[in-house]
Formats: structure tokens, C-alpha cells, sequence
């Protein structure tokens, strides 16, 4: 009978555990996204921020908030983000391309991929015949809202057909490389530096 | 003949283990920020999800076996006994 009791009682302690273990790390999921950046939500001064385009360009750019947004064609697409960690959400994004930035800057012949860097130290990288073939948008409204900081204000990119971890959030500066093995954050930590949905998420 | 009591510990045990690991690399994957820290770096979030997908299968067949073994193992018993 005692014997049952502790059984029992052992029993309802590893359900407690688990559903305090669900309200900490559940709490955390809205609409669909999950907060998973490295060094958690960033939150940028729109005052004082600068989007710096570098490397191999003939003219470096130095873009405030207002010039990215209202100095440049916006576009709107519906794409989904698909996350390593198996969730994914399909929003609306409205952005301007990366290429109508890169255009300005005047990429060098020799420049094959661009390194994203993030306000939080995070980078990736994608090439830039990508970039350019696929229209990449680099966002600062989704489903008509201003980016929230958790989301990446003031931009993200829409790295559609690629891993979510493509997906950089909080850009500060795009910089043009003849490095085609350059790898970023997750893929120097075992991730796929192609990164595309087709294939998987491990590997080159 | 088969030691159905070991067999049966032997499953029941493996599977607790593979039940232990299977969460302890979930959370490595979605809470990578307290598990790489707590493991001293050791359980990333790369590894933890290498460990996670490769753990599906032996999960599974673990919780069949789990369910199903005795029931079967009586049901081939009681078989044999009918055809001898």
C-alpha cells in the first residue's frame, strides 16, 4: 500500500515537472515563431542606426533607417520560414531587394558571396548570384506591421528556399567577399553552408 | 529459450535511457542557450539534433517492443502448446 503511495507520488512529481517544464519553455511560442536567436531579442536606437554595405564594392554605403526604407522600391511577397527545429510560419513580408542596395554600392567583379552580420554578433552567408537571381528581400514590415524587435527590426532577411538560420535577423551591415567558404554562426557549428530546403540541414 | 524476464528489463531499460536522451537533446536543440552551458559546451545544438534524429527509429521499435513484447511471446507460447 506504502509501496503504491510513493509509486504514485513519483508519478504526479514527473508530470508537475513536465508541465512546469512546458509553461517555462512554451510561454516563449507566439504566432507561430519560436524566439531562438543566439543572445535573445535585439533593440536598436532607429536614431543611431546605420545599414553599412562593405568589401568588395567600388562605393561603401552607409544607410540610415529612413534611406533603406523610403529611398527604395518596396515589394511584397508571401514566403514561408522554415526552422531547423521543425516549425514554420508563412507570413507576408514587405521589404526592398538586397540587389537594389547592392546596385548602389557597385559589387567588384570578384565578389562571390555576401556576409551578413547582425547586431548581436551573428552572421551568414549567401552567394550573390543567389541574392540577385531570386529577388532576396531584406524586410522591415511582415503581415503589414513593422518588424517587432523579437522579429529583427529593423530588418531580416527573406531567405526563401533556405534553412531558417539563413534567415538573419537585426542587419547592420551586408559586406561583399570573394570568400565562397566563408562560413557564419550555425554553419561553422555543423549546418549546411547551402542551406537549402531540398537538402539537409547537416552537411556542407 | 529465451529469458522473457530479461528481455523484458533489458527493453524496459533502454527504452528509459533512449526516453532520457530523446528529451535531454530536445531541449539541446530548442533551449541550446541553457543546455551548451550547462553540458560545458559539450551537447550543442548541431550534436543534440544529430542524437535527436537518430533516436526516432530506436524509440520507436523500443515502445513496440515495450507494448508488444509479452503479449506476443504469450501468444507464440500458447501456440506452440496448441500444436503440440
Amino acid at each position: 500500500m506504502r509501496k503504491a503511495m510513493t509509486r504514485k507520488g513519483i508519478l504526479f512529481l514527473v508530470l508537475f515537472l513536465i508541465l512546469v517544464a512546458v509553461l517555462i519553455f512554451g510561454v516563449n511560442v507566439d504566432s507561430g515563431f519560436r524566439e531562438n536567436s543566439i543572445k535573445g531579442p535585439q533593440e536598436i536606437d532607429v536614431e543611431s542606426y546605420m545599414l553599412r554595405i562593405t568589401g568588395l564594392v567600388t562605393n561603401s554605403q552607409n544607410y540610415t533607417y529612413d534611406e533603406v526604407v523610403n529611398k527604395h522600391q518596396h515589394y511584397e511577397k508571401v514566403v514561408t520560414l522554415n526552422c531547423v527545429e521543425g516549425w514554420s510560419v508563412t507570413i507576408l513580408w514587405e521589404g526592398v531587394l538586397v540587389k537594389d542596395l547592392l546596385a548602389e554600392a557597385e559589387p567588384l567583379a570578384n565578389a562571390e558571396v555576401l556576409i551578413f552580420h547582425a547586431f548581436d554578433g551573428y552572421t551568414t552567408s549567401l552567394p550573390i548570384d543567389y541574392i540577385m537571381d531570386n529577388d532576396i528581400l531584406m524586410a522591415y514590415k511582415m503581415d503589414d506591421v513593422i518588424l517587432p524587435p523579437e522579429r529583427g527590426f529593423p530588418f531580416q532577411l527573406v531567405a526563401e528556399s533556405k534553412w531558417g538560420y539563413k534567415w538573419i535577423k537585426w542587419i547592420t551591415e551586408i559586406e561583399l567577399s570573394d570568400d565562397a567558404n566563408y562560413r557564419g554562426y550555425w554553419e561553422s557549428r555543423g549546418y549546411s553552408n547551402s542551406a537549402d530546403l531540398d537538402e539537409s540541414f547537416f552537411g556542407d | 529459450m529465451v529469458n522473457q524476464r530479461l528481455l523484458k528489463v533489458t527493453i524496459h531499460w533502454l527504452l528509459t535511457v533512449v526516453v532520457i536522451i530523446y528529451l535531454i537533446t530536445g531541449f539541446g536543440i530548442t533551449e541550446y542557450r541553457i543546455v551548451e552551458p550547462l553540458t560545458f559546451g559539450l551537447l550543442t545544438k548541431s550534436l543534440a539534433q544529430k542524437i535527436h534524429i537518430n533516436l526516432e527509429i530506436p524509440f520507436i521499435i523500443l515502445l513496440i517492443l515495450h507494448i508488444w513484447l509479452l503479449p506476443l511471446l504469450k501468444y507464440f507460447k500458447s501456440k506452440k502448446l496448441r500444436n503440440n
